[in-house]
């Protein structure tokens, strides 16, 4: 297989990797964290004016047709930084349930927002009890004449505080499991009946609770239809979270390594123990399984709808989750102390890693999908 | 007014080089390879001048194997009109680039050719002088301004002893210093653009250049390790080593 990028691919990196590089210094990000948005409003901006934002839409909707390829090339650059912007969130998920679901005015007004940055996005799938259980919906949605009325709560939706859109999945009909009546509104967070309680999540991002009561929803795609959309967009999630983390995992590689050329005891810099050299290598391996199955999920992402592919989905969350807590852990164990400290940066590349291996399924989650999927 | 800016296709600055086994020379193998930083300020000033109008069409030329091409077209999409590849797989000396280069200019007609004062990889710091007298074209070397006044330009050229300034007459060639300017990045309907300009490849004989060199390289090393700092106890401490024994106040 070949593997080579496009040389259009290749400037898209580097353009990527410079400007991560380049605004988001460790005390930058610092900043970014505790500011009100709990992310930098400046990157963001930078990205929709390079174009980054408008990577995967149609071109026919102004975007530039990219691949999940290009979005992995993305991922694993914001990764590196552990960027706090949710261009996951926004662009990725909230930008592909649109792009499936949405008649054609509802694109026009939302897409061209959200790929030039100018709209930010969010979209509130996880309940209370759903456990990354899709169709576990108990939020309600409820037809009044021509309009929606949603009441219920949302949790955890990253984001969400910030977001201009909030994408929401609401029952209109079936059991709380069911994924028929499983409809898609667009909820506009500043309307009545709207709240939303802000929170740090442990990786330094902000995410919210959202509470709808009596709220109005503008229906996206069919009403009790969203479910298949929604799994397979979480899909691409899936896929470009496993690329952040391949990201964050090299960086956390790469100051482990420094760290055990450079601090010494027992008169020796402590690299030189064979047993951390072992620790080490088994990181870098665990690193370089997670890349291959990243790779696999990138370039699948955007396939059609398939039991295989959602099972090589299902595989590569697996294989990204457990190396990411590997990585994460051993890179605490091999430093000691310092790397728990806030003003280390290992620290936080280990809280993103660990939250990231639990967002859109944990591992128990996505091997018993994978088993699932073998004995269907 | 044409602008000619020349490329040089390097080792990343981020990459820790290694040097071959044999002593022969860097090892490549599995490196990345990006644009030299110096050549990126020299793309951008020239992009810079024609957003002002004062240029009408910037050449973006490398001399390297057919993989510069990759820099070329990143030039391209940060705003140059067309790109020209000399291609050679030769190691070649500052002096036979530069012979290049002139057969280059000879043959566009460029007023200005901006350069990196030196690529990252030899830090040579010689082809864009060569240029100048190959070419006889008054040179400024180490700019950090460059400001195009009809038919002259003055340059700012940093100097151990703070800046000069020097007047040239056009054409001329200039050497781009660090301050110079913030290169931008590749936006992505940039990188699109980029794909469809065009970009020519010529041969060294088609320029009727000879590249032999009289250089050979011997020996290539890395520098000798550094060795470990010590802590001192005190400013005193601090001030009688650094006057007794590094002797440098």
């Amino acid at each position: 297989m070949d593997f080579k990028l496009t040389e259009e691919q290749q400037m898209l990196q580097e353009t990527a990797e410079r400007l991560v590089r380049d605004a988001y210094t460790f005390t930058k990000r610092e900043h970014a964290s505790k500011s009100e948005a709990g992310f930098s409003t400046e990157f963001w901006k930078q990205l929709g004016e390079l174009g980054l934002t408008a990577i995967p839409f149609p071109e026919e909707l102004g975007g530039f047709g990219g691949s999940g390829i290009e979005n992995m090339l993305i991922m694993q650059e914001l990764g590196k930084g552990i960027c706090l912007e949710p261009f996951m969130e926004s662009v990725i998920l909230a930008g592909g349930l649109i792009t499936q679901l949405g008649s054609e005015a509802q694109k026009e007004e939302l897409l061209a927002g959200i790929a030039s940055g100018e709209l930010q996005a969010a979209v509130a799938l996880d309940e209370l009890h759903s456990h990354y259980d899709l169709s576990h919906v108990t939020t309600t949605a409820t037809q009044q004449g021509s309009d929606w009325v949603l009441n219920g709560r949302k949790g955890v939706v990253i984001g969400g505080h910030t977001a201009g859109k909030i994408l929401v999945s609401a029952r209109n009909a079936g059991d709380t499991c069911d994924q028929q009546g499983i409809s898609l509104f667009i909820v506009d967070p500043n309307s009545a009946g709207v709240t939303r309680r802000t929170y740090a999540t442990v990786d330094g991002r902000k995410g919210c609770e959202l509470f709808l009561d009596n709220a109005k929803g503008e229906l996206l795609g069919t009403a009790g239809g969203a479910y298949d959309a929604i799994s397979y967009q979480a899909g691409r999630a899936i896929a470009a979270l496993c690329a952040e983390a391949v990201g964050a995992m090299r960086v956390l590689c790469d100051i482990t390594l420094d760290y055990l050329k450079t601090r010494k005891q027992f008169g020796v810099v402590i690299g030189k123990f064979q047993v951390l050299q072992h620790r080490m290598v088994d990181m870098v391996s665990a690193l370089e399984r997670a890349t291959s199955m990243a790779i696999l999920a990138a370039c699948l992402a955007d396939d059609e709808d398939s039991a295989e592919r959602s099972a090589k989905l299902s595989a590569a969350k697996f294989m990204v989750n457990r190396a990411a807590r590997y990585v994460a852990e051993e890179s605490i164990q091999l430093h000691g102390g310092i790397a728990m400290t806030w003003e280390y940066s290992g620290a936080h590349y280990a809280k993103r890693l660990v939250m990231i291996s639990h967002q859109l399924g944990d591992d128990d989650h996505h091997l018993e999908a994978y088993a699932a999927q073998l004995s269907a | 007014m044409k602008i000619l800016v020349a490329v040089k296709r390097v080792v990343d600055y981020n990459v820790k080089v290694r040097v071959k086994a044999d002593n022969s020379g860097v090892d490549l193998a599995n490196v990345k390879m990006s644009m030299n930083p110096f050549c990126e300020i020299a793309v951008e000033e020239a992009v810079r001048l024609k957003e002002k109008g004062v240029a009408t069409e910037i050449i973006a030329v490398s001399v390297g194997p057919t993989a510069a091409q990759e820099q070329l077209r990143t030039a391209l999409a940060l705003g140059a009109d067309r790109a020209i590849l000399v291609e050679s797989t030769e190691d070649l000396s500052s002096l036979s680039i530069a012979k290049l280069l002139k057969a280059v200019v000879d043959k566009e007609q460029p007023q200005l050719v901006i350069l990196g004062k030196q690529a990252i990889d030899s830090d040579n710091n010689q082809t864009g002088q060569m240029l100048a007298a190959l070419s006889g074209y008054g040179q400024g070397t180490f700019a950090s301004a460059v400001v195009v006044e009809g038919d002259r330009v003055k340059v700012t050229r940093e100097i151990d002893g703070g800046a000069q300034t020097v007047d040239l007459k056009l054409p001329a060639i200039v050497t781009t210093d660090l301050r110079l300017n913030e290169p931008r990045y590749a936006s992505l309907p940039n990188i699109m653009k980029a794909k469809k300009k065009p970009m020519e490849t010529l041969k060294p004989e088609e320029l009727g250049v000879s590249t032999a060199s009289t250089l050979k390289t011997v020996k290539v090393e890395a520098p000798a390790a550094r060795s470990a700092g010590i802590m001192v106890k005190s400013v005193d401490e601090l001030v009688d080593k650094l006057k007794n024994e590094a002797k440098v106040i």
